[in-house]
Formats: structure tokens, C-alpha cells, sequence
């Protein structure tokens, strides 16, 4: 054999052995593009499941079957004259903690003001702390207020409402039961027969779930949330607003 | 190598979106309310965001736990939290008084908004630059990938003798 035959050999060999390299890289490439692509695949899938889960699982801003009555807007009930100079507009939630702060340093001089015509109050009650309860009290005390002013009137439901932040539960404990509420319900003016039923049954659950909704959607984020007079007071400094409150009511 | 490092980005990514995917997700509402509070999207958009969000989340975490695909979860990490920056700086430029939502909670006011939104992005930056390790070296201890996937380096070798071949 002459040398260049042996030469010719060794670099068809080499060749080859490039030619099944390349071929095994085209293999491996082939199989990772099918992984990824199974991967991927089944990414989406689930992706789509839980999105599809967590949007029928979210059933707020649906159309509530059962409104209470008494109320002035869709969500609220003013009370107080019509003709009174000041206004003023409240969100509040009842396991709010500094609604109840709130409340305790105002609500004696604005319900006086209401009564001798100075102020008009627009209630905004909304419902989102469940989650900072042991037993949904933030929903089941608004479903309770909704029976109470449907069935008694705004004058009751104001008693009710100012009873209920006077009692208010520590966060992530047990509020006061369905009984306990139909209790004070009872003590604010209200006919416990009128009211146990519709408090045991929660039946107002898909408007209160429906008025973080609203308060949100109103570009209100938190509570307490004031206005005085269309104003809306500082939401980070609670005390200042019950200071405002005072003045305005004076 | 420096694979650890790698394994340490990923378990610290895939429990803070673990932890804040879970508590987004069980409260969807919440998220929703949490997502219009910043007023950077359109209605029409605003629900269905607040639903696919803590989805994501749900499944980058899982997907960063197990090392799957991790150099696209890290690439979809450090996009999510550029936006999150975008947004939470956003709202701190116009004056809005939220919380981020960023753990769930629904947006709700907070007592002292200023120092939150700078605790907020700087946490969303140092997650930013774990990410960007993950983009820069996928492959880590302890993954699905290095399972499915042969070693990076032998590919590379590979491709830079194919480029010696060729030229």
C-alpha cells in the first residue's frame, strides 16, 4: 500500500467518524427538542386548568339574587338629612381594627349630628377580611347588618352598626357567632324573629361578597376610607380623618 | 461549575414564588382587587391578570423546585420581575397609598407607604439578580434538566469542534 492510500484511508475514516458524530448530535438534538417541547406541552396545560379553576373559583361581581332594602345606593345607605350641610362618606369593614379606633373617637358626636341635622353620613360597609378571621365574621357581621337595615331600618342598622365595631373581635380569632349577632340585633331595636333567619342563612352572601368588589372597582383600597364633603381624607393616617370627622361635625 | 449556587438561587426563587403564588391563589378576589388598585391596566384585563398571576407563579415555583426548562423559568422570573418593579415604582411616582399585594393581602393601604415600596423593589431587584445567575449558568445540582438534558458543556465542546471542522 502506498502511503497515500494510507493517508486517503485515515481521512475517509476520520470523515466517517464526523459523519456519525454529526449524526448522533442530530439525534440528541431531535430527542431534546421533542423533551422540551412534552415539557412545554404540559406546562401549558396545567397553566390552563388552574387559570380556568381560579376564574370560576372567583365569584365575586356576580349578580346577587337577594338585595337588602333600605339601602340609597347599590352599595350604601346614607343617613341623616337630606338638606344637612355636611356629608360625609365612610368604607369601613367590621374586622377592621382601625374603623373600630375610628369609630370609638367619633361615632358619638356624628351620630349627635346626624340626629340634630348637621351632617349626612353615606355608610360604604364592605366585606374583605375574611381572611383575618376565624369564622368569616367580616362577611357574616355585614350579612347581619344588610338583615338589620332591610328589616328595621337605617336608624337600627346605625345602632347596630356602632355595636358591633364597639364588640369587635381581635384579628384571626372567632367572631361573635350567628346567635351573638342576632343577640345584638336584637338589643340595636331589631325583631328577633325577623331577623335569625336571614342571618343563619347569610342569604345577603353574594352582595356582601360583591361590595369589595364595588369599594375596589370605586378606586377605594382600604379601610377606613373618609371623605368629607367629597374629600377624601388621608387613607395612611386614620387618626387625622377622625380629627377631620370631628371638626366637620362640630 | 458553581452549580450550588445555581441550586441556592433556584430554592430561594421557587419559595418566594411558591409562598406568594399560594396566597394569591387562595384568594383570588383578593388578587384581582390587589392587581386594579395599581391602575396601570384596562377593566376588561384587570380579572383575568389577577387570576393568571398567582397561576404563573404557581407553576415558575414548581418548575424552579424541580429544575425544569430552568433557564426559560429564570428568563420568565426576571421579566415578571421587572414589571412588578415597573409597577410598584409606578404607583410610588403617582402618589398611590397601596400595599403591592406581592403576598396577597388585596392592596389595601398601609400605614407608611414610602418605605414599603422601596423594601418592595428592592426585594424584586435581588430576586431580579438571582434570576440573571440562573440565565447566565441553567444548569444546577439537584435538577430535572441535568436528568433529561445531557451536561451543556459537552454541547458546546461539541458545537466549537464542529466550528474548528467547518473553518
Amino acid at each position: 500500500m502506498s502511503t497515500k492510500s494510507k493517508q486517503q484511508s485515515k481521512a475517509e475514516r476520520a470523515a466517517r467518524a464526523q459523519a456519525l458524530m454529526r449524526e448522533q448530535q442530530r439525534r440528541e438534538r431531535n430527542r431534546n427538542v421533542m423533551v422540551v417541547g412534552a415539557v412545554v406541552a404540559a406546562i401549558v396545560l396545567i397553566v390552563g386548568v388552574l387559570f380556568y379553576v381560579q376564574s370560576t373559583r372567583d365569584r365575586s361581581g356576580l349578580a346577587a339574587t337577594e338585595v337588602p332594602g333600605n339601602l340609597t345606593g347599590d352599595y350604601s345607605v346614607t343617613i341623616g338629612q337630606s338638606s344637612a350641610p355636611r356629608t360625609i362618606k365612610l368604607y369601613e369593614d367590621f374586622q377592621c381594627p382601625i374603623c373600630a379606633e375610628f369609630e370609638a373617637s367619633t361615632s358619638a358626636q356624628v351620630d349627635a349630628a346626624i340626629a340634630a341635622g348637621r351632617v349626612k353620613v353615606e355608610y360604604h360597609l364592605v366585606s374583605f377580611l375574611d381572611p383575618r378571621s376565624a369564622n368569616a365574621y367580616s362577611s357574616r357581621a355585614l350579612n347581619a347588618a344588610a338583615v338589620v337595615l332591610d328589616t328595621s331600618g337605617p336608624q337600627v342598622f346605625l345602632k347596630f352598626h356602632n355595636l358591633l365595631f364597639q364588640h369587635q373581635p381581635a384579628e384571626g380569632t372567632a367572631g361573635p357567632t350567628d346567635a351573638q349577632l342576632i343577640a345584638y340585633a336584637v338589643q340595636s331595636g331589631a325583631s328577633r324573629q325577623a331577623v335569625s333567619g336571614p342571618i343563619t342563612d347569610n342569604v345577603y352572601h353574594q352582595w356582601v361578597l360583591n361590595t369589595a368588589d364595588r369599594m375596589s372597582k370605586d378606586g377605594v383600597n382600604g379601610t377606613p376610607t373618609v371623605y368629607i364633603d367629597g374629600q377624601e381624607q388621608d387613607p395612611t393616617d386614620a387618626p387625622a380623618a377622625a380629627q377631620a370627622v370631628l371638626t366637620a361635625v362640630r | 461549575m458553581k452549580q450550588w449556587v445555581g441550586l441556592l438561587c433556584r430554592a430561594v426563587l421557587a419559595a418566594v414564588w411558591l409562598s406568594a403564588g399560594v396566597l394569591k391563589f387562595s384568594d383570588a378576589a383578593g388578587t384581582v382587587r390587589a392587581t386594579r388598585a395599581f391602575r396601570l391596566l384596562p377593566e376588561s384585563l384587570v380579572p383575568a391578570v389577577g387570576h393568571l398571576l398567582p397561576v404563573l407563579e404557581l407553576v415558575i415555583g414548581a418548575c424552579l423546585l424541580l429544575g425544569l426548562l430552568t433557564r426559560a423559568m429564570a428568563v420568565a422570573t426576571a421579566l415578571l420581575m421587572v414589571l412588578f418593579t415597573f409597577g410598584i415604582a409606578s404607583a410610588w411616582a403617582r402618589g398611590l397609598e397601596i400595599q403591592c399585594g406581592c403576598f396577597g393581602g388585596g392592596g389595601n393601604v398601609k400605614i407608611d407607604a414610602t418605605p414599603g415600596y422601596i423594601r418592595d423593589i428592592l426585594r424584586d431587584l435581588g430576586l431580579l439578580m438571582l434570576s440573571a445567575w440562573l440565565v447566565w449558568r441553567p444548569r444546577t445540582w439537584l435538577s430535572l434538566d441535568s436528568l433529561l438534558f445531557r451536561p451543556l458543556e459537552r454541547f458546546e465542546d461539541v458545537d466549537e469542534e464542529q466550528a474548528a471542522v467547518q473553518g
